[in-house]
C-alpha cells in the first residue's frame, strides 16, 4: 500500500525527501558550531521571500498582514534564480542526450565575455552612451554570448563524437582553460583602458546593450522572463520536435539508437552546442544585467550549480525551474541570514551538497521496491546506464 | 663567468624546487586517484578530499603539526570512505557523488573558517622534505602495493571486470571501500602539505583545482603510477617556469601574443591532458569496469 504509494509520487517525493534531508543536515552543523537552526532558517526564509516582520516602512516595502514585502529582497532572490534556470536547463539538455556537461561554468565564461565585447560596440568616448538601437543591441550581445557558449559546448561535443573523449574529463579541463583564457583577454586586448583602471576586466558596455532593473537597485532584470521563454522553447523542442526525439533516443542508448538510424554523433554534438549556447546565454544576462563588463566571477559557481538544479529537477523543464527556484532563493536567503543572525552564508553550500548527495543517492528506498527501480531507470538515462570513462577515453 | 655560472646554477635551483613544490601535492593526490580508478571508481573527489586535507591539517595543526597531520589525514578518510558508500552501497552515479563532496568540502570548509577563524590562523609546519619523501616512496609502494601483493591483485580484477573477480571469489566491496578510502588519504596528505608543509595558514578555496589536475596527471599517466607521477612532475614544472618567469619579469611575445603570460601558462596542464586524450591513452588504458555501475554491488 504505502509501498505503491510512494511509487507513484516518487519523482516528486524524491526531491522534497533531499531538500529535506539536506535542511536537516546543515541545522545540525549550525547547532554544532553553536547557532539557533531555526532563526537562522526564519532569517533565510525572510531573505529569499522578502516576506519580514515589522510595519512597512520605505520604498517599495508592500504591507502584508502584520508584516510587510521587501520587494528588493524578492527581486534580488529572482535575480539569483535567473542564471541557474539557464544552466539548470543546459546541464538538463546534456542529460537527455546522456552527455554530463559539466562544463557549464566554462561556457558561461566565454558567452559573458563574448557578450562583453560584443556590448562596447556603438560605445564613443568614455562614456557609456551608446548609438546602436537598443533591441538590436541586446539582441546582438545575445547571440554572440549564445555562440560563444556553444563553441566551447560543441569542442568537447566533437572530442565525443569523434573520439570517444569523455565529456566530463574534457569539460573539466576547458572550464579552467576559458577561465585563463578570459584573464588573460581582459589583461590583453579586451582590457579596460579607462584612466587609472587596474582591475583585471573588459571596457563598460554601451548603455544600448543593458538589461535595466524592475526594482530599483536591484539585479533582477528581462533576464528571467528571457530565462523561462527558453526553458519553454527547450522543453517543447525536447519533447514535441524530432531533434528532441533523437537527442532522448541517444541518451537512452547510443548503441540501439544508432542503430535505429538515428545519427548519433551528430546528435551528441548539437546537444552539447545546445546546452553551450543555453549557459552563454546566462553568461551574457549577467554581464548584461549586472555588471555591464566582464568582471572576475561573473559565472560564480553557477555551471556547477547547475548540476544540482538539473538533477534536483529530474531533468524536465518544471523540475529545472523549481529546482532553480530552491537552490537561486536559497543561496539569496543566505546572504540575508548572514547579515542579520552572523551564521555564515556557506550554509546554503551545505545544503546544496548535501542535497545532491540524497537526491543523487536515488536507491535508498527504490533498491527495495524493485518497480520503483526499474521506472527510475527509465526516467533518467544519461546519469545511471553504464556509461564509463572507460568508454569514453577508448578512440 | 663565474658568476654568470652561479646565476644559472641558482636558477637550476629555484626551478627545480618550485617543480618539486607544485609535484608534491599533485604526485600524492594523482596516487590516491589511481588506487581509486584502478579499483573501477571515477574519483574527481580528489579536489574536495585535498581542500579537507589543507582545511583539517591547519585547524587542527595550531597547536601540533602532528595532530593536524592525523587530522588531515582521517578527513581524508572519511570523504573516500563516503564516495565508496555513495557509489557502491547507494549506487550513485560516480560523478555525481565525486562533485557532491566536492561542493560539501568547499561549503564545510568556507563555513567552518568564518566561524572560527573569520581572521586566519597560523598552523604549526612540518618540514616539507617529509612531505617529498611520501612523495618520492608512494608512486614506488603503490606500483608495489598493485604488482606484487595479493589486495593489489584483487583491486585491478575489481576495476576490470567485477563480475569475473566475484566468481572467483574476490569480495569486491570492501576492496572498493579499502582502495577509495586509501585514496582519500593521500589526497588528504597532498592537502596537509599545503597548509602544514607550505603556506602553515589556510585559505578558502586554497586547492585551487589541483584535484582536477592530479586527475589528469592520471590519465596522462595512463592509469600507472610511475606515468602519473611524471606527469606530475610535468605540471610542477609549468608551475615553476611560470612563476620564475613572473619573477625574473621575462616575456615571450609571438605574434602579439604574449606566450609566457601567467595565465595562458597555467593552462598548459590542460591542453596537454586533452591531447592525451585525443591521441596518446590508447583504447586499452583505462580500467575496464570504471565507473560502471555495478549491479551486483551490495
Amino acid at each position: 500500500m504505502i509501498r505503491d504509494w510512494i511509487a507513484r509520487r516518487w519523482n516528486v517525493l524524491r526531491p522534497l525527501a533531499g531538500i529535506l534531508s539536506g535542511l536537516i543536515v546543515a541545522a545540525c552543523v549550525m547547532r554544532l558550531t553553536g547557532f539557533q537552526p531555526l532563526a537562522a532558517y526564519a532569517a533565510l526564509w525572510s531573505g529569499a521571500s522578502g516576506l519580514e516582520y515589522g510595519a512597512a516602512s520605505g520604498e517599495g516595502q508592500i504591507a502584508l498582514g502584520s508584516g510587510h514585502l521587501n520587494t528588493f529582497l524578492l527581486a534580488q532572490s529572482l535575480s539569483a534564480v535567473t542564471p541557474l534556470i539557464f544552466t539548470g536547463l543546459a546541464v538538463a539538455v546534456g542529460l537527455r542526450a546522456g552527455l554530463f556537461n559539466v562544463g557549464a561554468q566554462g561556457q558561461m565564461t566565454m558567452g559573458a565575455l563574448a557578450a562583453a565585447a560584443v556590448g562596447v560596440i556603438g560605445r564613443t568616448g568614455l562614456s557609456d552612451a551608446g548609438t546602436l538601437n537598443p533591441a538590436l543591441h541586446v539582441g546582438l550581445v545575445l547571440v554572440a554570448g549564445a555562440a560563444a557558449g556553444a563553441i566551447w559546448g560543441i569542442v568537447p561535443g566533437i572530442l565525443k563524437a569523434a573520439r570517444g573523449v569523455h565529456e566530463v574529463i574534457s569539460t573539466i579541463m576547458l572550464n579552467f582553460i576559458a577561465l585563463d583564457a578570459v584573464q588573460y583577454l581582459v589583461t590583453h586586448s579586451l582590457k579596460d583602458d579607462a584612466p587609472g583602471n587596474q582591475a583585471a576586466q573588459s571596457p563598460i558596455m554601451a548603455s544600448t546593450s543593458w538589461l535595466w532593473p524592475y526594482v530599483n537597485g536591484s539585479n533582477l532584470t528581462a533576464g528571467l522572463p528571457i530565462a523561462l521563454a527558453l526553458l519553454l522553447i527547450v522543453s517543447f523542442m525536447i519533447k514535441r520536435t524530432s531533434l528532441g526525439y533523437q537527442i532522448r533516443a541517444v541518451g537512452l542508448g547510443a548503441d540501439a539508437a544508432g542503430a535505429n538510424g538515428v545519427p548519433v554523433a551528430r546528435v551528441l554534438v548539437t546537444s552539447m552546442a545546445i546546452s553551450g549556447a543555453i549557459s552563454g546565454i546566462a553568461g551574457a544576462v549577467q554581464v548584461m544585467g549586472i555588471h555591464h563588463r566582464y568582471v572576475a566571477g561573473v559565472a560564480g559557481s553557477f555551471g556547477f550549480d547547475g548540476i544540482a538544479v538539473a538533477l534536483l529537477g529530474n531533468l524536465s523543464g518544471i523540475g529545472v525551474l523549481l529546482g532553480a527556484v530552491f537552490f537561486g532563493a536559497l543561496a539569496s536567503g543566505a546572504l540575508y541570514m548572514q547579515t542579520n543572525t552572523n551564521v555564515p552564508a556557506p550554509v546554503s553550500e551545505i545544503v546544496q551538497a548535501a542535497v545532491i548527495i540524497f537526491t543523487g543517492a536515488k536507491y535508498t528506498i527504490a533498491a527495495r521496491t524493485k518497480n520503483i527501480t526499474t521506472a527510475k531507470d527509465d526516467q533518467d538515462p544519461g546519469i545511471v546506464e553504464g556509461r564509463t570513462l572507460a568508454e569514453g577515453a577508448a578512440g | 663567468m663565474g658568476s654568470l655560472a652561479n646565476i644559472q646554477s641558482f636558477w637550476l635551483i629555484a626551478i627545480l624546487v618550485a617543480t618539486l613544490n607544485g609535484a608534491v601535492p599533485l604526485v600524492l593526490a594523482a596516487m590516491g586517484g589511481i588506487l581509486s580508478e584502478r579499483s573501477g571508481i571515477v574519483n574527481i573527489a580528489l579536489e574536495g578530499m585535498i581542500l579537507t586535507g589543507a582545511f583539517f591539517g591547519a585547524w587542527c595543526g595550531q597547536s601540533s603539526a602532528a595532530v593536524g597531520l592525523v587530522a588531515a589525514i582521517a578527513s581524508g578518510a572519511v570523504l573516500g570512505l563516503l564516495h565508496a558508500l555513495l557509489t557502491q552501497k547507494l549506487r550513485m552515479n560516480h560523478v555525481v557523488s565525486g562533485l557532491g563532496i566536492n561542493m560539501l568540502a568547499a561549503g564545510v570548509t568556507r563555513y567552518l573558517s568564518l566561524v572560527y577563524f573569520p581572521g586566519g590562523l597560523e598552523c604549526k609546519a612540518i618540514r616539507p622534505i617529509f612531505f617529498l619523501t611520501a612523495a618520492a616512496v608512494l608512486p614506488v609502494a603503490v606500483v608495489l602495493l598493485l604488482k606484487r601483493t595479493r589486495f593489489g591483485l584483487r583491486l585491478r580484477a575489481t576495476g576490470e571486470n567485477p563480475e569475473s573477480a566475484r566468481m572467483a571469489g574476490v569480495r569486491v566491496l570492501p576492496v572498493r571501500v579499502a582502495a577509495v578510502t586509501l585514496s582519500g588519504i593521500f589526497a588528504a596528505l597532498g592537502g596537509a602539505y599545503l597548509t602544514l608543509g607550505e603556506e602553515h595558514t589556510f585559505s578558502r578555496d586554497m586547492s585551487a583545482g589541483k584535484g582536477y589536475i592530479a586527475l589528469a596527471a592520471v590519465i596522462f599517466g595512463k592509469w600507472n603510477p610511475p606515468g602519473a607521477a611524471v606527469a606530475a612532475l610535468l605540471f610542477g614544472l609549468f608551475y615553476a617556469v611560470q612563476s620564475q618567469m613572473q619573477i625574473h619579469n621575462l616575456n615571450l611575445h609571438i605574434g602579439g601574443v604574449e606566450l609566457t603570460n601567467p595565465a595562458l601558462l597555467d593552462t598548459l596542464p590542460y591542453f596537454v591532458t586533452l591531447i592525451a586524450l585525443v591521441s596518446v591513452v590508447g583504447k586499452s588504458a583505462p580500467p575496464a569496469a570504471l565507473g560502471q555501475e555495478d549491479t551486483d554491488a551490495s
